[in-house]
């Protein structure tokens, strides 16, 4: 070989949008140095559906059904992200009961899409097992959601001023049975992936992002605290019922894949707590304002019997609240995978005149060219993994 | 590194915990259902496919209003009316494109007259796209098959909100019980 220089190029390989470990149509171009990657450019908007303008053509409350399909396995949250945005605006503000019920509700969304992260990412590093466990957990969830509001992912259960039906005691009984066994079952989760050699070389000093850095990509939620910031909506503008709440914000120290999965396992016992408190304080009463009639449906039983109710009724379904106040508003609940902003501007007529989404998992996939630059191939998919994005609420 | 940790690396003691848990699970109950073979009951209230309720004297009972059409966000559900000899409104044409609808089933709580409902059924893929262009016929049979007698009634009366009830406080609402843990 001497004298002959062996000639070496760069090769371009694209990952993505049919690929499982991409969850969903994220697209990445990699420029590959042998197994090194040298540049990652992240394609999105293939699940483009333009959520944000279609809601300009829609009523207030026919919005809520978007906002199932954003992050669609935790569909739950954005109906109360929207919901909650839309009441600050107008000055709503929802009776006890149903405030509670909304906390239970996202935090049964959050231990639902946190175990299916879980089971997902372990599938993707190579743990298969674990996949098959979480599942198992995640169905009971669902059929929780389906006994309460008859659909299991895309649920449109919140509604301005409150929720839509009430809960059942059968409901009540079998989620405070579910809370009791749950931290057993993270336990056994654990058992499989926590000490496993492999896991850790998967996952330890992989993709590290300081607290400094993570802050200045703008990444919230769990992928925040993995580096030890502990911003938690939650904590910083408490809606619905999580300032009657006790429990803690979990942070990681390294800010690497592992210390998010920690922090994640632990997001899951603490909403878990949650869950508990709110169904042991949960008190009676009514679970829609009756202090806004021009933005709740009037009642069914009246809607014959009333005259203003039956105009009411024409009146909010065809044009909307038409006696909506100007204004706007941004207002963020914490969903499963980061922050949830809506910011949304009304001009007096009964539908939003804009709606802009701040989306956790965007945010989340502009990082990833950060963390894969200089990592291995292999690694690409652990740091896809680790951001927890779905491309439903990325492309909106 | 301590022997401790020497002997846990070397004996692939986490491993074997690991193992030693699938092994435990051979031992219990499968969580799987056989799908095709083995169903399970939707929840009462689940949203399915729709129906069109038929009174006793075999009409329908929608009256055309079309606020079911206003309310859907996917603007699925079309009704032609016209005039009929007497001035009352005929409902000449409902139509739901059921292959595009979201099943948020607002058409169930925007209609003043229990006329639309969501069934428990969910199995109905069809060859064709017709197949899920149902008109007022194919809905009415819908109600027959799924939802005709009581379960149609306490459909309405579980799953029709919102109710006078849901704005005030109501004696029987579910509240935690504390449940004997001993034992």
């Amino acid at each position: 070989m001497s004298g002959r220089e062996l000639k070496t190029k760069e090769l371009t390989l694209s990952l993505g949008p049919q690929h499982p470990a991409t969850h969903g149509v994220l697209r990445l171009v990699l420029d590959l140095d042998g197994e090194t990657v040298v540049k990652c450019t992240p394609h999105v908007g293939y699940l483009h559906r333009g959520t944000e303008k279609l809601a300009e053509h829609r009523t207030y409350m026919q919005v809520i059904p978007l906002t199932d399909r954003l992050d669609y396995i935790s569909s739950m949250a954005n109906n109360v992200g929207y919901c909650v945005a839309v009441e600050r605006l107008f000055g709503i503000e929802p009776p006890e009961r149903a405030k509670y019920i909304r906390t239970i509700m996202s935090e049964m969304t959050r231990i639902s899409s946190h175990i299916l992260w879980l089971g997902t990412h372990a599938l993707d590093i190579g743990a298969m097992t674990v996949f098959l466990y979480s599942f198992r957990e995640r169905e009971w969830l669902l059929d929780l959601f389906e006994m309460t509001c008859g659909a299991r992912l895309t649920v449109s259960y919140g509604r301005i001023g409150g929720v839509r039906n009430d809960v059942t005691q059968e409901f009540l009984d079998r989620l405070y049975k579910f809370t009791e066994e749950f931290p057993g079952r993270i336990e056994e989760y654990e058992t499989l992936i926590d000490q496993n050699r492999i896991w850790l070389q998967r996952t330890k000093g992989i993709g590290i992002l300081s607290a400094e850095e993570a802050i200045n990509w703008g990444l919230t939620g769990p992928t925040l605290r993995g580096s030890g910031v502990p911003y938690d909506v939650r904590k910083y503008a408490p809606y619905d019922a999580y300032d009657k709440v006790e429990f803690e914000v979990p942070i990681g120290k390294n800010g690497d894949v592992y210390d998010r999965y920690r922090c994640r396992m632990e997001e899951m016992r603490q909403s878990n707590r949650i869950i508990k408190q709110c169904i042991e304080k949960m008190p009676k009463g009514p679970i829609l304002t009756p202090d806004a009639p021009k933005f709740t449906l009037p009642p069914k039983d009246k809607v014959l019997a009333d005259m203003e109710s039956m105009i009411h009724q024409f009146v909010l379904i065809t044009k909307g609240p038409m006696t909506a106040p100007e204004g706007e508003i941004y207002s963020a609940v914490e969903a499963p995978k980061g922050e949830l902003g809506f910011y949304i501007i009304s001009d007096g007529t009964g539908r939003p005149y804009r709606m802009r989404l701040r989306s956790p998992s965007f945010v989340h996939a502009s990082v990833l060219p950060r963390l894969c630059e200089g990592s291995l191939i292999a690694d690409v998919v652990a740091n896809i993994g680790t951001i927890d994005i779905v491309l439903g609420e990325c492309d909106r | 590194m301590t022997i401790k940790g020497l002997a846990k690396k070397i004996f692939l003691i986490e491993i074997l915990k690991g193992m030693a848990l699938t092994l435990k699970m051979m031992f219990t109950h499968a969580v799987t259902r056989q799908y095709p073979e083995e169903k399970r009951e939707p929840f009462p209230g689940f949203r399915g496919l729709h129906a069109l309720v038929r009174k006793e004297d075999g009409t329908a009972r929608c009256v055309g209003c079309g606020l079911c059409a206003a309310i859907c966000p996917s603007q699925c559900i079309h009704v032609y009316t016209s005039e009929g000899v007497s001035h009352e409104k005929i409902v000449d044409r409902y139509e739901i494109e059921v292959s595009r609808c979201v099943y948020c089933a607002f058409c169930v709580e925007a209609c003043p007259f229990r006329a639309v409902v969501l069934t428990d059924h969910f199995e109905y893929a069809a060859y064709t796209r017709d197949d899920l262009y149902m008109g007022k016929e194919k809905l009415l049979s819908n109600w027959d098959r799924f939802m005709a007698g009581k379960k149609g009634n306490e459909y309405f009366e579980k799953f029709w909100h919102p109710l006078s009830s849901d704005f005030s406080a109501s004696g029987n609402q579910a509240i935690f019980k504390k449940i004997n843990s001993e034992g």
